[in-house]
């Protein structure tokens, strides 16, 4: 773990672990770029991480702080003749604001058994938990079940990102890149066993639903919406003679759009989350165990895999520019001078070139307040410790977060502020925070790098097609995540005729085996491994289907 | 998916400073043999092998750190749902014994509370520029109630006893969970102790 120096020749430079930078990540790796990684923070997935509850405490306390501007040094002598440079601004904890804390339930600070210095706070005992009809969403099948002895939560996960970055949709390029790319071997998943409606203040399940496994009325549901072109679809459900209670489930459980949203949008909507249903289960939406943080972290490790370096509190200080206006090298937070054929970088670190709308100007739709996206995580998502639930809220903020959301919940839990102390569950804690909306920044391309890409952050929107389609956009000619081998098809040097039954996946084990064999040299040390052992150990290993079992 | 045909199957993560024969340990283990170079591992995620103990059929699904701790950026989602640790450091560099305790804390952070753990000191064929003390690092392992094995991927010296011993334990605790676990989920509302406090002796 000592300082060592980093290469200083890329051909691809990320700064930020977030999903977009992450993707990007394991797909110039995966085709043999050369790929350095790096995040000024000490973890994974930027605003898209989940944390235990102390590394929840250590972040309120890292975006309450407020950081001395950093000095600009000067790197004069690193620029080498007819180079300019461009410093990258630190003003990244922008991104997060308003963060209220309420504390319901009695803390004790702890002191380390092992003599720590005791700064977490751990929870000691819920004074009260959720009584069963108080669940609104809660995964109950294991849909990849850990192997062997379920693992007990360290604690409470939290993820940073918004309400539907928490889950996935079932079909979708997210899901699709996983498997595809076998990235989804490292992480498991749980299928959402209910989605349930708020609707005249009692709880409705939504799916699985009787109703909605009658495909011939879907059909003729699905295609009639022509005429209503341009039009609400509240109109369109209105007048297809359906009841109130269906037409509530379809506007905003199903569709999840507004009550003015145009009707071709809302059938899409609807129509993606039927395709969903049913392929891992009876509702549309896969969750990541332990929380969406994860699935960065995924990718980077299949980009460490195949070569990509990783960094972490490591940070890139400016780029040097070219008389094409591009990006040849960046001077990194250590002084050190790192040539880069491209630069992706996450939001936040080029704010001077970027025009920010932020999801807080979004109006408000209705009189009323946002809607609000609610998803109920239960102990076997190791989110939090048994007896307890973790409860994302979410909306389009109209003002801070503690006013969009503090009203639903006093109403749908009970906190010092409820009028009615007897109904619903306690809270325990309680965090409120803004957070930007990545769907809202633009880049103006104009103004950057031609070799220089900026990824966006969580957005609000329905599904992760936003953030992949950025990585298609960057990396528009190479082979996107193909399937990464299994282990048990890999040739290492020294044994020639092991064959790997697909050709596709030869050819590329072969490249690397050419590049170990340079590596190792001349040094040929065949490794004495008789054919025998060799067959043995191939009947002995089992084909491992781990990147199918999505599938 | 089809019926497996193991038993058990246990996930084995590797973790320690770079250089100190991580994947060496594994390769040994895996495919009897001692890699040449210290070429970075490109491509392989994990490696499997199947080793019956007693009579039941042991999958061992072991994974490298692919390169992440050289500059301490190991991913936490690779300590997720690991059943063991292996903690590696190299006796003839004190440096990468120095920093176990750095190693420890992510391990408490990330990895599962259940997790067992091994301390081992690799390159024990180097025997004559030995920088740590057996007695030093027995003690140390002790501490921290981990499990101790010096081994040599080079001389295969107690590769395989590392794995078996572990596979061993992990079987061990799989049976004893499996006697534990019948009435583990409390109702909500019982106020039944939660395991991971146990742990943290607050009385």
């Amino acid at each position: 773990m000592a300082a060592v120096d980093l290469p200083s020749e890329f051909d691809v430079v990320i700064l930020g672990t977030g999903l977009v930078e992450s993707v990007v990540a394991a797909a110039c790796s995966r085709v043999g770029q050369r790929v350095l990684h790096l995040d000024r923070r000490s973890y994974y997935a930027g605003n898209w991480a989940s944390f235990t509850f102390n590394g929840l405490q250590d972040w309120i306390r890292e975006s309450q702080e407020q950081r001395p501007p950093e000095e600009l040094q000067d790197w004069s002598s690193l620029v080498k003749e007819g180079e300019k440079l461009m410093y990258l601004p630190h003003s990244d904890s922008a991104s997060i604001s308003n963060i209220e804390i309420y504390c319901f339930a009695r803390f004790r600070p702890i002191t380390d058994s092992s003599g720590g210095d005791g700064t977490g706070l751990r929870l000691f005992k819920p004074i009260r938990v959720h009584q069963e009809e108080d669940h609104l969403l809660l995964p109950a099948e294991t849909w990849v079940d850990p192997p062997l002895p379920v693992c007990q939560p360290i604690n409470f996960s939290s993820s940073l990102g918004p309400f539907l970055r928490q889950l996935m949709f079932s079909r979708g390029s997210l899901v699709d890149l996983l498997i595809k790319s076998n990235v989804s071997r490292y992480a498991e998943f749980k299928n959402v066993s209910r989605v349930l409606t708020c609707r005249e203040r009692r709880v409705q399940q939504v799916c699985p639903h009787m109703s909605l496994s009658r495909p011939t009325n879907w059909t003729v549901f699905l295609t009639s919406g022509h005429p209503y072109r341009g039009r609400p679809y509240l109109d369109f459900l209105s007048d297809q003679q359906l009841g109130e209670n269906l037409q509530h489930f379809l506007l905003h459980s199903i569709a999840m759009v507004t009550e003015n949203t145009p009707t071709e949008v809302g059938l899409a909507a609807t129509r993606h989350f039927l395709r969903c249903l049913g392929r891992y289960g009876n509702t549309p939406f896969l969750f990541p165990v332990y929380g969406l943080g994860e699935i960065p972290q995924c990718f980077c490790r299949m980009s460490a895999v195949f070569g990509g370096v990783y960094c972490l509190r490591h940070s890139v200080h400016c780029l040097l520019l070219d008389k094409d206006n591009r990006c040849k090298a960046v001077i990194d937070s250590r002084g050190q001078r790192i040539s880069c054929g491209h630069f992706v970088v996450e939001e936040g670190h080029l704010t001077l070139d970027i025009k920010k709308v932020s999801l807080v100007t979004v109006p408000p739709i209705t009189a009323g307040a946002p809607a609000v996206k609610m998803v109920e995580l239960c102990s076997s998502t190791m989110t939090c410790i048994p007896g307890t639930y973790l409860v994302h809220l979410t909306c389009q903020s109209v003002g801070s977060a503690y006013q969009d959301l503090s009203p639903v919940v006093t109403r749908m839990f009970k906190t010092p502020q409820s009028h009615d102390q007897d109904a619903g569950p306690s809270v325990l804690w309680c965090l409120y925070f803004n957070m930007v909306d990545g769907s809202g920044v633009q880049v103006q391309r104009q103004d950057l790098p031609s070799n220089v890409y900026m990824c966006s952050g969580p957005d609000g929107a329905l599904g992760h097609e936003h953030a992949i389609s950025q990585v298609i956009c960057i990396l528009p000619e190479e082979e996107f995540c193909p399937p990464a081998p299994n282990p048990e098809d890999i040739i290492y040097d020294g044994d020639s005729a092991y064959s790997t039954g697909e050709d596709e996946q030869g050819e590329e084990l072969q490249e690397g085996e050419d590049l170990k064999k340079e590596e190792a040299d001349n040094e040929k040390t065949k490794e004495v491994d008789g054919p025998n052992d060799r067959e043995e150990q191939k009947q002995m290993v089992e084909s491992c289907d781990q990147g199918e079992e999505l599938q | 998916m089809s019926m497996e045909d193991y038993d058990y199957l246990f996930k084995i993560v590797l973790i320690g400073n770079a250089g100190v024969g991580k994947t060496c340990l594994v390769r040994r283990f895996t495919q009897g043999l001692f890699p040449p170079g210290q070429g970075a591992t490109i491509g392989v995620d994990f490696m499997i092998k199947t080793v019956e103990i007693r009579g039941e059929k042991v999958k061992l699904q072991i994974w490298d750190t692919a390169g992440q701790e050289r500059f301490r950026s190991i991913t936490q989602s690779y300590y997720r749902s690991a059943n063991a640790l292996i903690l590696t450091y190299d006796i003839t560099c004190e440096d990468s014994f120095r920093c176990l305790p750095e190693w420890l804390r992510e391990i408490e952070q990330y990895a599962n509370n259940q997790v067992v753990t091994i301390l081992v000191g690799n390159k024990i064929d180097l025997a004559e520029k030995r920088e740590v003390l057996r007695q030093k690092a027995e003690d140390f392992a002790e501490s921290q109630s981990m499990l101790y094995l010096e081994t040599s991927a080079k001389e295969s010296d107690n590769v395989e006893k590392l794995f078996l011993d572990l596979a061993c334990e992990l079987i061990r605790e799989a049976k004893q969970n499996k006697l534990d676990n019948t009435d583990s989920a409390p109702m909500p509302g019982e106020g039944k102790a939660i395991s991971y406090l146990s742990c943290c002796s607050l009385n």
